[in-house]
């Protein structure tokens, strides 16, 4: 499990470690202990700017922005669909990257984000609904999957490695269960329908918004609100990773003797981690079910549990840069290769015989995942690590 | 950099984006508000036609639990894109199929509506009834292109643009039921034992059940399985132990077999009815294949493929020429159907000069008897009915073609014709 160097678990004793960094992005030789003196806020600001990354962040948040006046509605749906697999994959990259707690039943969190949203905000549709504000109803459907995990914390406290897996894979039926059969609530196998999240009177529905002569529909405003949740989930990981909560986690997956002996509370970390990842996973059912505008239960199973483990393997383990670039991989790839099967000429056309689309998108899935597996054992990520740094392992 | 030339260069970035935009393809000039045209014949024309092709869009399922359905039917309506083409196309326009195969995953499913929503017309396939139900909302708000879906549950009655071809499960049950009760001994006081799928297909086909059973007097042993359930031995002992009269099961090919053939090992000698996706003709060839034969019936919207009607004949010899490895199954069927009436509704479209959605959304409401050669009459004046209540019930034979045989002509029972769907 340990793909990151013992350089972590060198660090002293919680007690006496250094606060986690405050600012938004600090130059990474400034994360060394206490021997550094930090400079001022407008030297580090001065120092950042100085560098490449910087302008390369820029010019990338620029064209993130824009993307919504000339993409098409498919494009910016793969990519909508890519950040909430992003921020379920944030979430769970901290259980099972950060703190090495395998958990399959990552998909029952985001069919209780996705349908808590359904059930808050729902009215008049013949199903339970409370019809509170929806932006209310967001907050309350993570605090629902966040109280779920909460439920199993007990489980998942105790519980390490693969036997949590075996555990968490009854959510898995349970939840595939009551959604099929709980029809009041769940609107049975053809799912109920998502109310349009509202936001300072700003509506994502698909009533045309026109902004600089582009019409916005759902897709469009969804892009933005998408762009600012993951963000925030990013930073948000990358702080808790980066310290001292982040150094605990990987004491317990690295040693978790050890790390008991050091003053970590192994148990109550666990149970931590595991409602913190599920709060995740709620949000990135929510962001999901916004986008597909109807929450049906088939896609709440196994296959999406795994989904998101391969998104953490192929992206990187533990960290939050990884987890969203095995997030994008992951969703895009299928997508892509059906909307361009007719161009790739190793596939036939549907319905002539050979090879369909669908199942050379699966081969090339699979051939990439093993690829990645193979050749770049430490994740996507472990290339952008290779450049020379002062801390190995830092990357978060 | 100063925190202000750090806020001027973020202006400049935004404003520069801005002013990009008006080189987008995606804004709106003031000349195409209107972007429909017309063609040298003064025929109106909008989304989905360009030039002399209109295209239409096939969601798929080539690679996931409906495979062997989204094959036949996709071959199936290749076949008919291509015959009308060779025969000039409609309204002097070639028809292009775009197919997309989403292996029944919703993510897929949505992805490939979206992609090919700006291109196409309308769908002659669409797979999957939870996805169905999770675009229909834009389907009826913004797009407003004919779907037929490849699904026959009520849930999807009461859009005038996603129309359900032939009977619903529920009205197919009931006619089952009716020709239990009519020729298969089942009456009044009877038990019936009703073996069904969790979820939109078999829940829809246990409505009727109930709604035929509250009708005459029966009386329902319920039943449910999962579509993983291979093995109906527990079930065919609970039934037996209820002492049922007769067996209707909606579910798959598999399921049907295990059930008929655990029954006839354990004595439980009655009639068993499967909804027509319950049958597949390579179950003739297995093991339960005789008790197959003998105590099972098929309920279907239409005729079998092997059917003695002209059409029928001509399908089986061109499909078998263009697929002489492929299975001739009833999907065949469903996908030539649908291929035909979407045909239709362009042709009726195309005679009053108009083929934008809209037109062909009108053309349909205006068909009210047509028969795509299978037997049943198609009225699609109505979006809240199915266009069609009538149900013909076949019996495996393992000589015909397709492997079925007419047992019972088409009609619809009376039961039938005064049951409203969603009701």
């Amino acid at each position: 499990m340990s793909e990151v160097p013992v350089s972590e678990t060198r660090s002293p004793s919680g007690r006496r470690h250094p606060k986690r960094p405050r600012r938004l992005m600090p130059p990474r030789r400034l994360m060394r202990p206490r021997a550094v003196k930090r400079p001022s806020g407008r030297v580090a600001a001065r120092t950042f700017l100085k560098r490449p990354r910087a302008y390369a962040w820029a010019a990338g948040s620029v064209l993130l922005l824009a993307l919504p006046f000339y993409l098409d509605r498919f494009w910016l749906q793969a990519g909508l669909f890519a950040m909430a697999a992003a921020i379920g994959a944030i979430g769970i990259n901290l259980l099972t990257g950060a703190t090495g707690q395998l958990s399959m039943g990552h998909a029952f969190f985001l069919a209780v984000g996705a349908y808590g949203y359904c059930v808050f905000a729902g009215e008049g549709d013949g199903l339970t609904g409370l019809g509170l504000p929806t932006w209310l109803a967001a907050v309350l459907a993570v605090l629902l999957a966040g109280a779920a995990g909460g439920l199993f914390s007990p489980i998942a406290g105790r519980l390490r490695g693969a036997y949590l897996g075996i555990a968490t894979l009854a959510l898995i039926f349970i939840g595939q269960h009551v959604l099929f059969n709980a029809g009041d609530l769940t609107g049975g196998s053809n799912g109920r329908a998502v109310p349009p999240l509202s936001l300072f009177g700003l509506t994502f529905d698909d009533r045309e918004v026109v902004v600089a002569a582009v019409p916005f529909g759902s897709a469009e405003k969804l892009w933005y609100a998408g762009l600012v949740l993951l963000l925030g989930c990013g930073l948000f990981a990358r702080g808790v990773l980066r310290g001292r909560p982040g150094r605990a986690l990987n004491a317990i997956r690295d040693h978790r003797v050890a790390a008991g002996v050091l003053g970590v509370p192994v148990a109550r970390y666990r149970a931590g981690v595991f409602v913190l990842s599920s709060m995740y996973a709620g949000l990135a059912g929510v962001l999901l079910a916004l986008v597909f505008q109807r929450t049906v239960p088939d896609y709440f199973g196994m296959t999406l549990s795994l989904e998101y483990l391969a998104m953490i393997v192929i992206g990187g383990l533990g960290s939050v840069a990884g987890a969203v670039a095995g997030a994008f991989l992951v969703s895009l790839l299928p997508q892509l290769l059906t909307r361009y099967s007719e161009a790739l000429h190793l596939v036939s056309a549907p319905g002539t015989g050979g090879i369909a689309p669908g199942e050379a998108s699966r081969y090339l899935y699979g051939a990439a995942v093993v690829a990645v597996v193979l050749f770049l054992p430490g994740g996507l990520i472990s290339v952008a690590a290779r450049r020379p740094r002062s801390i190995p392992g830092e990357e978060a | 950099m100063t925190p202000m030339t750090r806020a001027t260069a973020v202006v400049t970035a935004l404003a520069a984006a801005l002013a990009l935009t008006a080189c987008s393809s995606k804004a709106k000039s003031d000349n195409d508000s209107d972007n429909g045209g017309g063609d040298a014949k003064g025929v109106k024309t909008g989304d989905g036609i360009s030039g002399k092709t209109i295209t239409l869009g096939a969601l798929t399922d080539m690679t996931g639990v409906y495979a062997t359905l989204g094959k036949s039917v996709t071959q199936a309506q290749q076949l008919y894109v291509k015959q009308v083409n060779a025969a000039g196309g409609i309204c002097g326009h070639r028809l292009k199929l775009q197919v997309r195969d989403h292996g029944y995953d919703p993510q897929k499913a949505v992805a490939a509506y979206t992609e090919l929503e700006p291109d196409v017309l309308g769908y002659a396939q669409f797979i999957g009834s939870p996805f169905v139900a999770a675009v229909k909302d834009r389907v009826d708000g913004q797009d407003k292109g004919l779907v037929l879906p490849q699904a026959w549950s009520a849930n999807l009655l009461g859009s005038p643009y996603v129309r359900v071809i032939g009977s619903t499960y529920d009205i197919e049950t009931i006619n089952a039921i009716d020709f239990l009760m009519k020729e298969k001994g089942l009456k009044k006081g009877d038990k019936l034992g009703h073996v069904y799928f969790e979820g939109d297909y078999g829940e829809n086909a246990l409505k009727g059940s109930r709604h035929m059973a509250e009708k005459s007097g029966l009386s329902v042993v319920e039943q449910k399985i999962k579509p993983t359930d291979n093995d109906m031995t527990a079930q065919v002992a609970a039934l037996k132990k209820a002492g049922v009269d007769a067996v209707v099961i909606s579910a798959g090919p598999r399921q049907a077999a295990s059930l008929v053939g655990v029954a006839a090992a354990t004595k439980l000698d009655v009639p068993v009815i499967g909804n027509n996706s319950a049958f597949a003709p390579q179950l003739l060839g297995t093991q339960a294949g005789p008790a197959l034969t003998k105590n099972y019936y098929v309920a279907s919207p239409t005729l079998p493929i092997g059917a003695a009607t002209p059409a029928a004949k001509k399908l089986v010899a061109d499909y078998r020429k263009a697929h002489p490895k492929d299975a001739l199954d009833n999907g065949v069927v469903a996908g030539w159907t649908a291929a035909s009436v979407f045909g239709e509704a362009l042709k009726k479209a195309c005679a009053a000069k108009d083929l934008t959605r809209e037109g062909v959304d009108k053309a349909l409401l205006t068909i009210d008897a047509y028969d795509a050669g299978f037997g049943a009459r198609q009225n699609f004046t109505d979006p809240k009915a199915p266009s069609s209540k009538e149900t013909a019930i076949l019996k495996p034979d393992k000589s015909a073609t397709g492997g079925m045989t007419v047992e019972r002509e088409p009609g619809a029972s009376k039961e039938a014709r005064a049951y409203t769907p969603g009701s």
